[in-house]
C-alpha cells in the first residue's frame, strides 16, 4: 500500500477505543481504521501499555485489599484449565473478508470482516449503494460504494457520522482522502462528498444519533476540530 | 540536547526475555518488580500452579475491581468483571506469551474485553459488534519506527512548556527524567519500577500527544 493515511482519529479517541468505553458502533470505525493504519497500530498498543501500567499503579482502598477474596479463588482454581488444543491461536496475519459491488471485489479489513460477510442486500440510488451491517437495530453501521465521477447528495446528520475509506478515493472541500483515512463530520458540518472521474470508492459509514453518545463522546464533540484534524 | 534515536531502541524484548527466563521463581513479599508476574503466569500455564495464581490474583483482583467501579459505577458488576476477568486468567494462562508483552497487559485487555463483552449482553443481540471485532489478538507487521522525527525542534522550543505540563502524570514523570533529568530509559525504567516498554510507550505518547497540540494533522 502506497498511500500513507493522513486522517487519523485523535489521541481522546484511541484512549477511549483502548479503554473500551467508546459505544461499540464508533470502537468499530477506529478498529478498522487501526487495521489500516500503521502509526495508529503503534499508538493504540502504547495507549494500551500505558493504561494496563496505571492498572497497577492506581491506588488500591485498604477494603478491596482486605476483602476476603478466598471464596473467589477457591471456585476459580476449581475450574479446569483449557485443554492444548483449544489455546492453539494464530498469530497469523488479520484475516480478510471481501465484498463485491457493481462487478468489483474490495477486500474487507480484519475488524470488519465477519460482520461484512453478513452484510444486508445492497441498496442501490444512482451511483450510490449502500449495505448495512448486522450490528444491532439501533446502530446505522454501513458499507457505502461510490461509483466514478458521482457526488453525494448534500446531507445532514443529527449526530456524529463518521466515514471510513477502505477502497479508492473520495474528495470533498476539506481535501483527498484515500484508504485508512477517518473523516469525522458533526451534525454541523455541511460537506458534498465526491468521486473523480477515473476511480470509485468503497467506505465504511457510521452514523450516531445523538443519543447514543457517552459521556466521553459527548466531551469530545465539543473541541471536534482540535482532536479530529 | 536530544537524543532522538534513542527513542527507536531494539533490545528491549530480547533483555526482557532473558531476565524472564533467568528467574523462574517467585517471591512471596510485596515488592513489586519486572518480571514477577510474568514467571507467575507462566508457572500457573506449565502446572495450574494454585500458589503463583493466588499471588497473581491477590495483586490484580483488588486493581481489577478498582477499574471496574471506575467503568461499572457499581460494586456487582465490578465484582462481575473481576471474576470473569480472573477466571479467563486462570484458563487461558498458556495463551499467555512474554515476548509480546506483560502480563499486566494481558490481564488489562482480558478485563476490557470482559467488560466489553458484559455490557452487550444486556442488550443481547446476536450479531452485535464482539470484543474479538474490535481487539485484535494478534501482531501487525512491524513497523519501521520513525514517530521521532523533527522532534528536537519542537522539544526545545518554548511554547512547549503549557503543553507539557498538561500531560498525563505518568508520562510527563516519564518525558522529565528522560529529557530534563537527561536519564537512560534503562534507568527511568529502575527508578519508577515499570518496564522498560512501558517506558518507551509513555514516550512515545507524551510526543504525539505534544505533537497533536502543535500540528492539527497530526501527519
Ligand atoms: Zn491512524
Amino acid at each position: 500500500m502506497t498511500h500513507a493515511v493522513k486522517f487519523h482519529p485523535g489521541l481522546m479517541l484511541l484512549e477511549q477505543y483502548v479503554e473500551g468505553s467508546l459505544s461499540a458502533d464508533v470502537a468499530l470505525a477506529v478498529s478498522a481504521h487501526i487495521d489500516l493504519c500503521p502509526h495508529c497500530q503503534q499508538l493504540s498498543h502504547d495507549i494500551t501499555i500505558d493504561q494496563a501500567a496505571s492498572l497497577g499503579e492506581q491506588n488500591v482502598s485498604a477494603h478491596d485489599e482486605q476483602q476476603d477474596w478466598q471464596q473467589m479463588v477457591d471456585f476459580i482454581t476449581s475450574q479446569p484449565g483449557l485443554s492444548a488444543a483449544s489455546v492453539q491461536r494464530s498469530n497469523a496475519l488479520p484475516q480478510v473478508a471481501s465484498v463485491t459491488v457493481n462487478g468489483r471485489t474490495f477486500e474487507i479489513p480484519r475488524a470488519l470482516s465477519r460482520l461484512a460477510e453478513k452484510h444486508n442486500k445492497w441498496l442501490q440510488l444512482g451511483g450510490i449503494a449502500t449495505a448495512k451491517l448486522p450490528t444491532g437495530e439501533k446502530q446505522h453501521v454501513s458499507l457505502l460504494y461510490i461509483d466514478k465521477g458521482t457526488e453525494v447528495p448534500n446531507h445532514t446528520h443529527l449526530g456524529l457520522e463518521m466515514t471510513l475509506v477502505l477502497a479508492g478515493k473520495i474528495v470533498d472541500e476539506n481535501g483527498e482522502y484515500g484508504v485508512g483515512d477517518l473523516l469525522i463530520n458533526s451534525p454541523d458540518d455541511t460537506h458534498t462528498p465526491r468521486t473523480l472521474a477515473d476511480e470509485d470508492c468503497l467506505c465504511l459509514s457510521v452514523l450516531s444519533a445523538p443519543l447514543k453518545f457517552n459521556k466521553g463522546l459527548t466531551r469530545l464533540l465539543n473541541p471536534l476540530q482540535q482532536f479530529f484534524y | 540536547m536530544l537524543e532522538t534515536t534513542a527513542l527507536t531502541g531494539h533490545h528491549d524484548a530480547s533483555n526482557r526475555q532473558k531476565r524472564i527466563t533467568q528467574r523462574m521463581t517467585i517471591t512471596t513479599d510485596n515488592e513489586i518488580r519486572t518480571g514477577q508476574w510474568e514467571d507467575a503466569l507462566t508457572l500457573v500455564a506449565l502446572n495450574e500452579d494454585k500458589l503463583a495464581y493466588a499471588e497473581l490474583f491477590k495483586y490484580f483482583a483488588p486493581r481489577l475491581k478498582a477499574f471496574g467501579m471506575k467503568m461499572f459505577g457499581n460494586e456487582q458488576q465490578a465484582m462481575e468483571m473481576v471474576q470473569d476477568a480472573m477466571l479467563n486468567v486462570w484458563r487461558k494462562a498458556r495463551l499467555f506469551d512474554a515476548s509480546r508483552g506483560c502480563a499486566s497487559t494481558w490481564i488489562f485487555t482480558i478485563a476490557r474485553n470482559v467488560r466489553f463483552d458484559m455490557l452487550r449482553k444486556k442488550q443481547s443481540r446476536k450479531d452485535d459488534i464482539s470484543a474479538d471485532d474490535l481487539w485484535f489478538d494478534g501482531d501487525y507487521p512491524e513497523q519501521e519506527s520513525n514517530s521521532s522525527e523533527h522532534w528536537d525542534t519542537i522539544l526545545m522550543s518554548e511554547k512547549l512548556a503549557p503543553h507539557f505540563d498538561a500531560l498525563p502524570p505518568a508520562q510527563r514523570m516519564v518525558m522529565q527524567k528522560v529529557y530534563l533529568e537527561e536519564k537512560s530509559h534503562q534507568e527511568v525504567s529502575d527508578e519508577l519500577a515499570i518496564p522498560l516498554g512501558t517506558v518507551k510507550s509513555r514516550i512515545r505518547l507524551a510526543l504525539d500527544r505534544l505533537r497533536e497540540a502543535f500540528d492539527d494533522t497530526r501527519s
